[in-house]
């Protein structure tokens, strides 16, 4: 059944997209009423999970333009002359997550992902947590390849500074 | 080789670089500890996120998902309503005329001879009630006519000031009749 297949990636993204597990379980099921009602739409030589998280993503990016929450066009530069992409590592201080244990380095980044802004940790999450490919990503956000794969590492970089404020 | 960028780390521990770049990297990586230890730190992260633990989904999700499925919100579909309305009512008119055996013609000069006698009845009941309520105001204006004709006898007769004395002994005896009747029912206590 395509509920039970897709339920747990869907809400694994949506729980770390609107916050609260009510509203997420909600948002969840919207992403399954509406795949069923616009079915005729569906292009089967796209996946169809890929298919399912584009609607997620708008259903989500409505919520945070209705809720007024700020996030970024990724399209935009991040401000930075860089785009936050350079290599900083101390020489003689401990590695960051070698000072944690692994459950411990889950819980912080998963705080700190929730500091991210919302179109980053959106890729982020696809790509660690969802284990989407760049290419549907892209798809997804109807982007050039290379431009989701920097978004990506500037997610994972800013996730890295996080993480070393909070050591 | 110089040290790498953060784009050739990641792609290298996503393992999308070209077999040729991927074995560059590998090499510089053995040989620099700032980029070995880069790489390490970036890797332990990724771990962590790709090992999150899942959020907990209600056995009874898919069944909520159905039964919200089975019964979708129906949109901008007022004339299908009004059509579907018609079309029972026109159906409830065909069973009950088969059920009676009349016919058609029968069924609604009968419906509307009904129609126009409850209309008759509501047009005697209110020409009836106007006749009543023109009564009592007749009744009510000659009363009055009465009152006035005999008190402009009465301040015809009696001086100014007698009529000023009587005003004023009438206007007491009421406010003391008020506070009285105030006082006896504790009214505004």
């Amino acid at each position: 059944m395509i509920v039970r297949k897709y339920q747990q990636p869907l809400l694994g993204y949506v729980s770390r997209m609107v916050g609260q597990r009510e509203m997420a379980l909600d948002f969840t099921q919207d992403v399954f009423v509406k795949a069923y009602a616009s079915l005729r739409t569906y292009e089967p030589r796209y996946k169809f999970s890929t298919w399912l998280f584009k609607i997620a993503s708008n259903l989500v990016i409505d919520h945070w333009r209705k809720k007024k929450i700020p996030s970024f066009s990724l399209s935009e530069p991040l401000g930075r002359d860089d785009d936050g992409l350079t290599l900083e590592v101390p020489d003689d201080e401990p590695s960051v997550p070698r000072t944690f244990e692994l459950a411990e380095l889950r819980r912080k980044v998963e705080t700190a992902m929730e500091r991210l802004p919302g179109s980053l940790r959106e890729l982020f999450v696809w790509r660690h947590v969802n284990e989407l490919s760049y290419e549907e990503m892209a798809e997804i956000k109807d982007l050039p390849i290379g431009t989701v794969k920097n978004r990506v590492f500037q997610a994972k970089e800013m996730i890295r500074r996080l993480l070393e404020e909070t050591s | 080789m110089s040290c790498l960028t953060i784009s050739d780390l990641y792609d290298y521990l996503e393992e999308g670089l070209s077999p040729e770049r991927m074995n560059e990297v590998k090499a510089h990586l053995l040989g620099c500890r700032r980029c070995r230890r880069a790489a390490e730190e970036r890797q332990l992260i990724a771990e962590a996120a790709s090992t999150l633990p899942p959020f907990e989904v209600p056995e009874d999700f898919p069944e909520r998902v159905m039964s919200r499925i089975s019964r979708p919100k129906v949109k901008g579909s007022g004339w299908l309503i009004g059509l579907v309305s018609g079309s029972s009512l026109l159906t409830l008119i065909s069973v009950v005329l088969i059920a009676s055996g009349r016919n058609a013609l029968e069924f609604f000069s009968g419906a509307s001879q009904t129609f126009w006698e409850s209309a008759k009845n509501a047009a005697v009941l209110t020409a009836k009630l106007a006749a009543l309520i023109s009564l009592i105001g007749r009744t009510l204006r000659s009363l009055l006519e009465a009152v006035s004709k005999s008190l402009s006898v009465l301040t015809s007769f009696l001086h100014p000031g007698v009529q000023i004395f009587i005003l004023v002994l009438a206007l007491g005896i009421l406010a003391s009749l008020f506070y009285g009747l105030r006082k006896k029912l504790s009214i505004g206590d």
